[in-house]
This record gives structure tokens, sequence and C-alpha cells, in this order.
């Protein structure tokens, strides 16, 4: 058996000549939480469409539970759950209609398990869905993508509209309901300030590729800000692991992802003063992973 | 137990969770003996990943603060004056040296800086005293 939920290998996909995915790595572990961020547009629903076997990739591989999401996607199906962005559900339907309609395409429905969730999550099922509130229609979502009790569940930026009450709430449905069951969690979110407190493991899209990947907590340990004021003769793209580059006058500022005692060492020698150094917050690690500048500037005359 | 995750700071969660429960045994909010949250209660509360409270209850009971009672729950081991003088002093550096690097760049002199620590000290001491209408010695380290 393998630990791995998700596996994903050097994966592209193009729409026409746009080239949306352009070599993606990903390893989910089992049981994990995993945040998948990135701005809109970024690719994250094209990444997720491939790992549901709705198109094949242009080349590489992903696999969900060590079979091939497109070859098997009929018996990938059938182990995942999956909940889509604003999803739209039919409005005529009554809540209790539509787990008897969604259930009836899964041989292992657990119709006393919803009918737990539909008590726990404050549902009616007599309301019809188009009087749902945008935090119920979550929620009813959410049962959908369980009552056939998945291995893995995907989330894609499930939150999204929610008011910060109704996303907190969903928030601990996905500890309770899924990671206390043992249930792998992919979510795809574009505020990494959200997905922070939940997740085990973090990956960041960019541009059609993962610009970040790691723990959670490994994310704010590492990164670091340094000002100061370089020798005229340092080599400042030659810095490891440089994720953004401001010049302001004589002094700069560099953002370097996994900084250690050596990357310190490194940065005196480049410097002519003492050197200031901050760790950052997560908007400000989003922002420099994903639109940092990774070129020097030229020097300022004079 | 009453804990607050602040998420614009560059301190990781189960950091700021770590030093909220030290400090609040420190400080005497939480005794020897108190009953805390299960992993999954305080997950839930602060919306948290289960394995981030995990992380931070192994860590508390590596350094004796906390007791994990097996089937039982999560007591408070350490009694307030049982947090070494060391470890206080850790937990004031960090806002001090925030403080040092303000007044070196405010151009601030050393006994001018510390002058006004003492009098911010004071200041404090005297509204916690009126409050209590306790006795007017200052906390001992």
């Amino acid at each position: 058996m393998t630990d791995t939920a998700i596996e994903i290998k050097n994966l592209h996909f193009s729409y026409g000549r746009r080239k949306v995915l352009t070599g993606v790595n990903l390893n989910v572990p089992k049981g994990s939480i995993f945040g998948f961020l990135g701005r809109n547009g970024a690719g994250k629903t094209t990444l997720i469409k491939t790992l549901l076997g709705l198109q094949k990739s242009s080349a590489g591989t992903a696999t969900i539970l060590g079979m091939d999401c497109f070859a098997h996607a009929l018996e990938v199906r059938k182990r995942i759950g999956y909940m889509a962005e604003d999803q739209q559900m039919y409005g005529w339907m009554t809540v209790g209609q539509i787990i008897r309609w969604v259930g009836a395409f899964y041989p292992n429905w657990d119709n006393a398990f919803t009918d737990r969730l539909v008590d726990m999550l404050r549902l009616s099922k007599q309301t019809k869905v188009r009087a749902l509130s945008k935090g119920q229609n979550s929620s009813l979502a959410l049962l959908l993508a369980l009552g056939h009790h998945p291995e893995l569940v995907i989330l894609d930026d499930p939150t999204l509209g929610l008011d910060p009450i109704a996303r907190k709430d969903f928030l601990r449905r996905v500890i309770d309901l899924l990671q206390s069951n043992g249930v792998t969690v992919f979510f795809s979110s574009h505020l990494l300030y959200e997905i922070e407190p939940v997740a085990d493991h973090i990956a960041i899209l960019d541009d059609g590729v993962i610009r970040k990947c790691g723990k959670t907590e490994m994310l704010r340990e590492t990164v670091r800000k340094f000002i100061f004021t370089p020798k005229p003769e340092a080599d400042l793209a030659s810095l490891p692991g440089l994720l953004d580059l401001t010049v302001a006058g004589d002094n700069i500022a560099v953002t370097l992802e996994q900084c250690d005692a050596q990357t310190r060492h490194k940065i005196r020698e480049l410097s002519q003063t003492a050197m200031e150094e901050s760790a950052l917050n997560l908007d400000e690690i989003f922002e420099a992973c994903v639109i940092g500048n990774k070129t020097p500037a030229p020097q300022p005359a004079g | 137990m009453f804990i607050r995750i602040e998420p614009s700071s560059s301190v990781p969660i189960y950091r700021q969770i770590i030093d909220q429960i030290r400090y609040q045994v420190a400080a005497g909010i939480l005794k020897k003996g108190d009953k805390v949250l299960s992993v999954r209660e305080l997950a839930l509360q602060l919306a948290v990943n289960q394995n981030t409270i995990l992380k931070v209850y192994n860590e508390l009971c590596r350094e004796n603060v906390l007791k994990i009672e097996r089937g039982e729950g999560t007591y408070v081991l350490a009694e307030q004056h049982t947090i070494s003088t060391q470890e206080k002093r850790d937990m004031l550096a960090g806002p001090l040296r925030q403080a040092a690097a303000l007044a070196i760049q405010l151009d601030i002199p050393l006994d001018l800086a510390a002058q006004l620590l003492h009098s911010e000290y004071e200041t404090i001491l005297a509204q916690r005293n009126s409050l209590s209408g306790g006795s007017k010695e200052s906390p001992h380290v």
C-alpha cells in the first residue's frame, strides 16, 4: 500500500496553444489536509478537472489512490468526493430529494450517515434547495460529497462567497468530519490565511508550476526578508532560494526561502553594513512566491 | 482556556498557541491540576488542524507543563513557580528585543529607554494595586 493519496508527475495541460499547466509535481500524503493555493486563473481548477478524470493531460501523469485519473476515472470517482466552488444544484428539489437523487449514483451510499449529517449541519430535508442561504448551500454540497464515505475529498474553493462566520464553520466541519475520520482533503483556495490553520501541507501554484510546497509551518519558519547595503561587487542573483528583490537607494531588500545559518553567512559576506532580518506574514510570503521580482535592478546612478 | 490566533503575525500558529499556554501557566491563569480541552475540542474551537494541537500538547508535555493521562484527558502539570526564571526571561526577551531595536532606530539612548521602561512598569503596577487594593510590593522573580 502506498501512503500517497494523490501523485502528480510532470503534468502538462494546454487549452489549444495556451499552456495552463507546465510541469506540475505534487504528492498529497494520505490522511493529510492539503492546501492548494493560487491566484484566480493560476490553473487550480484545470488541475482539479484533470484529477477528476474530465480531461486528458498533454503530458505527465496524475494518479489518485494508485489509479490513473483518466484511465480509471470511474473507479476513482467511487472513492473520492468532490465539492465545487459555488456549487449549483437543482433549485426546485428539496434537500431530501437531492440527497436521494445523488445517492442513487453510488452503490455504497450511506443513508443513515447522511441523515445524521442533515441534523449536524442544521439542514432540513423539507427545504427547497433554492431557498438555502449560501452557508447552507455549502453545507449541502459538502454532505453530497461525503455520503459514500470517500477516502479523499477534493474541495475547489469551497468557501468562496461565504461570510467569515460561515467560513470558519466550514473549516471546523473539515476538521471534525474529515480529519477526525482519516479522510484525505485536497482543499483549493486563493486565501493563504484561510488555509494555513487547517492545512498540514501547502502548495502554491503559479503560472502553471508549483512555486512552493511543504509543511505548513515551514512556510513561516524558513521564509525571511533581509535589508542591507550590498558591496558594489556583490552578486545578488547567486543568493540561494531568492523569491524577491527590491532596491531602495543604497539598500536592498531580499526575500529568501529555506533560510538557514549558511544563508545568513552568505548575506553577511555580500553586505557592507549590518543586516536587518525579519519574518514575514502569510500575505507577504504568498506575494513573494507569486509575484516576486528575481532579477537585480540596475544600480541607481551616483 | 482562551487562546487567540493572530493571523497577520509572522509567528507560526503552533508556536503562538504554545507561547500562550505557557504564559497562562506562568501568570497563574492555568493552575496545576486544571483540565485543558482535548486535542479535538481545542482544534474545533480555534478551527485549527488537529495535528497542530497535537504538536503543541506533545511539546508542552515534553517540557512538563502539561500531562496527558491516557483515556482521561490533558492536565496542567506545572505550577506557576515551577516555570523557571530563565523561561520567564525568555518570554520577556522577545518584546524587549523589539523595543531595543526601535530605540536604536529612533536614536533613543539606553538610559532614556530604561527610564521609559521603568515608568511604564511603575504605572501598571500602581494601576493593579489600586484595583486590587492589595500589596504594594513588586512581584519577585
